[in-house]
């Protein structure tokens, strides 16, 4: 357990002298505050149009803002920050093969499931950590601003999709052990969502994918109950174990 | 005892065999030099007693222990230094030792003092910049530092000096000759006189097979000799003794090369005979570069 926290312990250090963790925060704050922000400015934005908008015909009356529209900020800019942690994280493995710094490690006797439970978890804590750091920024403005009381299952619909974030980690872990370069890992991660994407396409399989749990919107208005998200969660933990018991299977056969 | 043990090593990639049968054993406190021309499988052999890559056909064991690949349970009897070595460059050289000494399960009081002293040993001691900027021979030596961390049973060096400049080399070099008090050394290297200087056991890789192994002298020995030189007080005899010895080499005026023992008794008689004065006689010691020429088959 010693041998555990010494490796994790290094894979914080890295992140924070790297300066990734410092961009990710900053990042993350944005998105947080953009959310409610851009919701806030929308009235505004369209009223400054308005002038312009009437002489090709469009006319502009009562605009409503609520808590809704900054929630579905939220939902529009998460895919993207998802996908800023995936670039900037995606090399955490394959940087270590190509450099050669797992070597020593090794050869100090570490057993390899530790190094990838250290990575693993890393990616678990910060990617969860700066999603929290987003989504209470996002709710606490919301709820400054509007009534989050016209919102159902914020907290619900929020987790679900934390959860299909840490589902394309555990493919990019499983992409990571075979993988030579994070180039590859980029490539089975995206190929991997492209795939539950397609497959999504089949009105009978779509309710059992990961990709079911980002209909986060359609939760909080209402149009979803709460148990239609039941089986693609658990799916997708089921995924998630299995995903991460094949990494370490593949991860204790590569050649290093 | 025996620290380490191979037994009929083999390893192809792909449709390349790069070796065929290695076997060799390496008795504990013995600096064991690993000899071959670059892409002889060095490395590889290194890397499949370390556990990292694997083999094809035979075993390995360290200190007793069976090495498995992909499990380095062998590896707390091991320090290991790769050829190029790499280490987080986001630490200090006291932070790395520490981190080394936490993931191979030092207890935590002995890291501190123990990183201490190893950064003194190699020169490294205050050092507060990050590795990031360390040239070539400061990681090696920190390379040597992290090897030693855990007081290794066996100590695995890769080409330790072949990047190095001479005062470098010396260092190197020097450190390893210390270590064979507390532990035993095995390096490879293609620099021989290295290996003359500090060896007490050799063998040699070639075509992925060890085809030379023991002690220096036994190695020297069981090769023929190189023959024997005389060197003439008078350059005007040495064609007298041309004459009766066509096959003898003249290195310079008055020095003569034989390159068979055999003639020895005959060269000394006609020397005898014809009362020709000699500076020296003398024997000829195989060098390990000779050795090295001869297995290589060049």
């Amino acid at each position: 357990m010693k041998t555990f926290y010494a490796f994790f312990k290094k894979e914080q250090l890295e992140m924070l002298r790297t300066g990734r963790l410092l961009v990710l925060i900053i990042l993350f704050a944005l998105f947080g505050i953009m959310n409610p922000a851009i919701a806030k400015l929308t009235p505004w934005m369209l009223q400054s149009l308005s002038g312009s908008m009437a002489e090709s015909g469009i006319i502009i009356t009562n605009i409503a803002v609520n808590a809704l529209t900054s929630w579905t900020q939220f939902y529009k800019n998460l895919p993207i920050a998802l996908l800023i942690f995936v670039l900037m994280t995606s090399a955490i493995f394959t940087a270590e093969y190509q450099k050669g710094t797992l070597v020593l490690v090794l050869t100090k006797g570490l057993k390899r499931t530790k190094i990838l439970a250290a990575k693993a978890l890393t990616l678990l804590v910060v990617w969860t950590g700066l999603y929290y750091l987003c989504y209470f920024i996002t709710l606490g403005y919301t709820a400054f601003y509007w009534d989050n009381g016209i919102a159902q299952h914020v907290g619900l619909a929020a987790g679900l999709y934390l959860l299909f974030g840490i589902w394309v980690l555990s493919v990019m872990v499983l992409c990571s052990a075979p993988a030579s370069a994070n180039t590859g890992v980029l490539l089975g991660t995206g190929g991997a969502v492209l795939a539950v994407y397609l497959l999504g396409l089949l009105p009978n399989v779509a309710p059992y994918l990961p990709l079911y749990l980002t209909q986060s919107m359609s939760l909080l208005t209402g149009t979803l109950a709460p148990g239609a998200m039941a089986r693609a969660a658990g799916v997708t933990v089921g995924l998630i174990a299995a995903n991460t018991a094949a990494a370490v299977l593949l991860f204790q056969k590569r050649s290093l | 005892m025996d620290i380490l043990e191979l037994k009929h090593v083999q390893k192809r990639f792909g449709s390349l065999s790069v070796l065929e049968d290695v076997s060799f054993r390496v008795p504990e406190h013995t600096l064991f030099g690993f000899v071959g021309q670059n892409g002889a499988g060095k490395t590889t052999t290194m890397k499949m007693i370390l556990g990292l890559l694997q083999m094809d056909g035979g075993a390995v064991t360290v200190n007793g222990e069976p090495v498995r690949y992909g499990q380095t349970a062998a590896n707390r009897f091991v320090g290991y230094l790769p050829d190029v070595p790499e280490f987080y460059s986001f630490m200090t050289p006291d932070e790395y030792l520490r981190f080394c000494g936490e993931i191979s399960g030092m207890p935590a009081r002995a890291i501190a003092p123990r990183a201490g002293e190893l950064l003194t040993l190699v020169g490294l001691a205050g050092e507060k910049r990050r590795i990031r900027g360390f040239s070539r021979g400061m990681k090696q030596r920190l390379g040597i530092a992290q090897a030693l961390l855990n007081r290794p049973r066996l100590l695995i060096c890769d080409e330790p000096t072949s990047a190095l400049d001479p005062i470098g080399r010396k260092e190197i070099l020097d450190i390893l000759v210390n270590a064979k008090e507390q532990t035993t050394v095995v390096f490879s290297t293609h620099i021989l006189s290295d290996v003359e200087r500090i060896c007490d056991e050799i063998a040699f890789l070639h075509h992925g097979k060890i085809v030379l192994q023991g002690t220096l002298e036994e190695v020297k020995q069981h090769h023929h000799s190189a023959g024997f030189e005389v060197e003439l007080e008078y350059p005007r005899d040495a064609q007298r003794l041309l004459a009766a010895f066509p096959d003898a080499k003249q290195l310079t005026r008055s020095h003569l090369l034989f390159t068979q023992d055999e003639q020895a008794e005959a060269v000394m008689r006609l020397l005898l005979d014809s009362h020709i004065p000699i500076r020296r006689m003398e024997k000829r010691e195989p060098t390990l570069e000779s050795l090295f020429m001869e297995v290589a088959g060049q």
